[in-house]
């Protein structure tokens, strides 16, 4: 009886030393993207018990993907509502899987807007409230999902596409794509694309020449149609003297 | 294998020694309260003999036997094992223990188990093999080797668990209770056993409340009851009753038995009890047994050699 | 019984008293070791554990209906979370057991008896148990990362099919998009992490064996620390961070952050599938801390043991 007592003291005084090492290793996860979750009144209330007790037990990840299929199946009956919410659960759960930011943007900003668009039982202007209302609920996710992994370029590239095709804003997609293009594992064609943007920036012309400028000089692999395209518009607006122009090769469309 | 000389008992002190012994088992959580299993216990065994503690259930026989070999620490007091304190675990190097109903891993063979046993004693390869097969003869399980444990009969068990005893050649052999709950004749092997141990100059300490057994086989005993020890000595000397002669003649006639009986009422001597000797029943019961034994084996041989 | 040969059997001799009693055997401890594997893979939960863990990994593959992306999401959070659960689950199962029952069937009488310190009878056992885990863990592995590729070569075959006649850097571009969905090395790392968390909790179970009156006492109380473990993180950071709360609050917390150890920092893996890579220091010091934690269960189990009445 006496030794149980002494190890429990035992442990109890290991637990002053254990404490600070623990400490400096849960800092060290969260700085290197693991644990990302606070486990809190909040959490259990969004959960319920059952997906809780299941999250907290390590199980998170399946909690979310059952939430994911939950997600899909509202996608099926078009329950907007549902979609918006199971999301953000999910991203909750797990924001370090960029498949359930990227999922969550497309279904506010791509699917529900479109359907808001055009259900026909709203006047117009309620319809174009609730479609804007969705692009900002896609454009929330993402930034949000950007906050939660700066590292990698794929929600940067996503974001860009959001500006360039929703909101029509060149400025602010070219920014994200450049963003994108500097960070590891991003797609080739970012600094294009990024290049591409600032070419329809009204007073960006120069910079945008120098950048696919540049590129054009870096080689074949980036002497695309659209690329040789927009520098020919570029070189015709600015003007640009005969015999720094590329060759005349006539592109494939503008 | 050459036999090697027998030691004899008086070299290197005594097998075990048992200095003011006593054990209180608490109560938990009643520090004031205590069960007294061994109250100052004073023993000295000597090599090559056979002890036997005996005494009641309850005495203290299991608890001493524990506490000479290290498992339980006393209260008070201190036991030795040729000469080294019990609680070193190197003392147990010389002993081997046969628990009272021990069950070893059911899902072992005899062979295994030995092996097992031998390894946690420090033997392996060629000796311990050699060893098995020896201890495997010696307890007459050599057919059984291959067969698992739970597959075993009690006396089988109880030999399997003195071979194992056996197994890294232990001076000192403690059995608790060795053949409680064993048939006749499986009872009768195991004290055959013992005895063989002994003319190898093993010491045994056993403890046991079957008091017939254990008068055939000890040298000496010690009788505990709650937890004192209440007598102790030389068996013979113990049990001697003083004043008692006892006679025992092959083919006395009656005229000759007659005589005999006028020379002791002329003496100072009294007749106590004239009759026949007798066997015990323990003799009838395995003769009959093995002559029923032998006519079934045969039989089964007749049987055997007419099928085709 | 035979008594013709008696003579062979060779009584005390000096050779066996010249032998040095060793203070450390590791021979003595893996003849315990090996005792305890075989004997707990005769354990049919054992087996029932396995087998349900394989089912599960297993039936992850009819997630089809889904774009491969998020299928072998699913294959990889539900497989490693039944490696995980199983694990974790074997630990405490098979290890709540093993002293009690020894010392029910006496079995630790013949054993004690021999010149082995109780030390080593207690690492024996717990080695047995994490042999046991690796084994299982291994097992499951290889299942999950047979069931993986099977997938990724359905998927890759597919799609081949598809881009049939495509410019061949697109479908380079498609088949690394599929290659890295599917494998990814980080898994290893998590689950060796896995599995330390498995040992962390079979010693724990030792442990609690060790001054336990039951079996079911045992399970019970490692369920509760289960559960605590995983909270352990929040109720220490509540404790160092909060000045509001109350003092019966604060000494409950700080008892929880002393006492219970922080399983939380085991649980890296669902980040590992989510696409996070493991550094070399998360990696190790995650490991160290599993390790120490298992190392300091097992001394506690062996100090406690040394001071039972058997």
């Amino acid at each position: 009886m006496t030794r149980t007592v002494i190890a429990l003291a035992i442990l109890v005084g290991l637990g002053g030393i254990k404490l600070p090492i623990e400490r400096n290793l849960a800092a060290l996860h969260r700085q290197e993207h693991f644990r990302g979750v606070e486990f809190n009144l909040d959490l259990r209330e969004k959960l319920g018990q059952l997906g809780f007790v299941a999250a907290l037990s390590g199980f998170r990840a399946i909690v979310a993907d059952a939430l994911f299929i939950q997600a899909h199946v509202a996608w099926e009956r078009t329950e907007w509502g549902r979609i918006l919410l199971l999301f953000r659960h999910i991203t909750t759960l797990q924001p370090r899987v960029l498949l359930f930011w990227d999922t969550a943007a497309w279904h506010m900003a791509w699917n529900a807007s479109v359907a808001a668009m055009n259900d026909q039982t709203q006047r117009l202007a309620l319809r174009v409230k609730a479609q804007r209302e969705y692009f900002a609920l896609g454009k929330d996710f993402l930034e949000r999902g950007i906050k939660n992994n700066p590292d990698r370029p794929q929600l940067y590239e996503a974001l860009a596409r959001l500006y360039k095709e929703k909101y029509k804003d060149h400025q602010r997609a070219s920014e994200f794509y450049a963003k994108a293009a500097l960070l590891p594992d991003a797609a080739k064609f970012d600094r294009r694309f990024s290049a591409y943007e600032l070419s329809y920036c009204e007073g960006r012309e120069r910079e945008a020449y120098e950048l696919l400028r540049g590129l054009y000089d870096e080689g074949e692999q980036e002497r695309l149609p659209t690329l040789i395209g927009r520098l020919k518009f570029l070189e015709d607006k600015l003007a640009v003297p005969q015999d720094q122009r590329i060759p005349d090769t006539r592109p494939i469309g503008r | 294998m050459t036999d090697s000389p027998r030691r004899s008992p008086t070299e290197a002190g005594p097998a075990v020694a048992v200095h003011g012994l006593t054990k209180v088992f608490r109560v938990p959580l009643h520090p004031s309260r205590g069960i007294v299993a061994v109250k100052e216990l004073n023993l000295r065994i000597e090599a090559g003999e056979v002890f036997g503690l005996l005494g009641p259930n309850g005495s203290g026989k299991s608890t001493t036997l524990k506490i000479i070999l290290g498992l339980v620490s006393p209260t008070r007091g201190r036991t030795e094992i040729f000469g080294r304190d019990s609680r070193l675990v190197e003392s147990r190097e010389a002993v081997g223990f046969l628990p009272e109903n021990p069950y070893f891993y059911k899902y072992l063979s005899g062979e295994e188990t030995l092996r097992f046993f031998g390894r946690l004693c420090g033997l392996r390869g060629a000796p311990l093999k050699k060893q098995i097969n020896e201890l495997l003869d010696l307890v007459g399980l050599t057919k059984a080797r291959k067969r698992r444990l739970g597959t075993y009969s009690k006396g089988m068990l109880q030999r399997i668990g003195l071979a194992q005893a056996l197994i890294h050649n232990p001076r000192l052999v403690v059995l608790d209770e060795p053949t409680a709950g064993v048939d006749p004749a499986g009872s009768r092997e195991i004290r055959d056993l013992i005895l063989d141990l002994k003319s190898r100059g093993i010491t045994v300490l056993l403890s046991s409340h079957l008091l017939a057994q254990a008068q055939e086989i000890c040298d000496r005993v010690g009788i505990l009851s709650d937890g004192v020890l209440v007598r102790e000595g030389r068996l013979q000397e113990l049990i001697a009753i003083e004043n008692q002669t006892e006679l025992v003649i092959a083919d006395a006639s009656t005229h000759l038995v007659n005589e005999i009986e006028s020379v002791i009422n002329r003496s100072k001597a009294k007749l106590i009890e004239c009759r026949k000797s007798t066997t015990t029943l323990e003799r009838l019961f395995l003769e009959a047994t093995a002559k029923n034994d032998e006519a079934r084996a045969s039989d089964d041989q007749g049987i055997a050699k007419q099928k085709p | 019984m035979t008594k013709g040969n008696d003579l062979t059997f060779q009584p005390f001799n000096d050779s066996t008293t010249g032998k040095l009693h060793r203070a450390f055997s590791f021979s003595r401890v893996l003849a315990i070791t090996s005792n305890t594997l075989t004997e707990l893979t005769r354990l049919r939960v054992f087996y029932v554990l396995l087998v349900f863990g394989l089912l599960l990994i297993g039936s992850s593959v009819f997630m089809a209906q889904f774009s491969f992306q998020q299928e072998f999401q699913i294959l990889k959070d539900v497989s490693l979370g039944a490696i995980s659960i199983f694990t974790s689950l074997l630990a405490i199962v098979a290890t709540a057991r093993l002293l009690p029952q020894d010392i029910e069937d006496r079995t630790v009488y013949t054993i004690l008896a021999k010149p082995v310190p109780r030390f080593e009878y207690v690492l024996g056992k717990i080695a047995g148990v994490l042999l046991l885990l690796a084994i299982s863990t291994l097992v499951m592995s290889a299942a999950f990362l047979a069931v993986l590729y099977l997938r990724e070569q359905t998927v890759i075959q597919t799609t081949l099919k598809q881009l049939a006649g495509a410019p061949a850097d697109q479908v380079n571009e498609a088949l690394k998009l599929i290659r890295s969905s599917a494998f990814n090395i980080d898994i290893f790392p998590g689950i060796i992490i896995i599995y330390l968390k498995a040992c962390l909790l079979a010693a724990l179970t030792l442990f609690v064996s060790t001054f336990a009156t039951t079996n079911i006492f045992t399970i019970v109380v490692m369920a509760f620390i289960y559960f605590i473990g995983h909270l352990e993180a929040t109720a220490r950071e509540y404790w160092l961070q909060e000045h509001s709360s109350g003092l019966l609050t604060r000494i409950f917390l700080a008892i929880i952050a002393l006492l219970f150890p922080d399983l939380q920092a085991f649980n890296l893996v669902d980040d590992i599938v989510a696409g996070t890579a493991i550094s070399m220091a998360v990696f190790a010091k995650t490991a160290l801390l599993g390790i120490f934690y298992t190392t300091i269960y097992t001394l506690l189990a062996a100090f406690i043991f040394y001071g039972r009445e058997l």
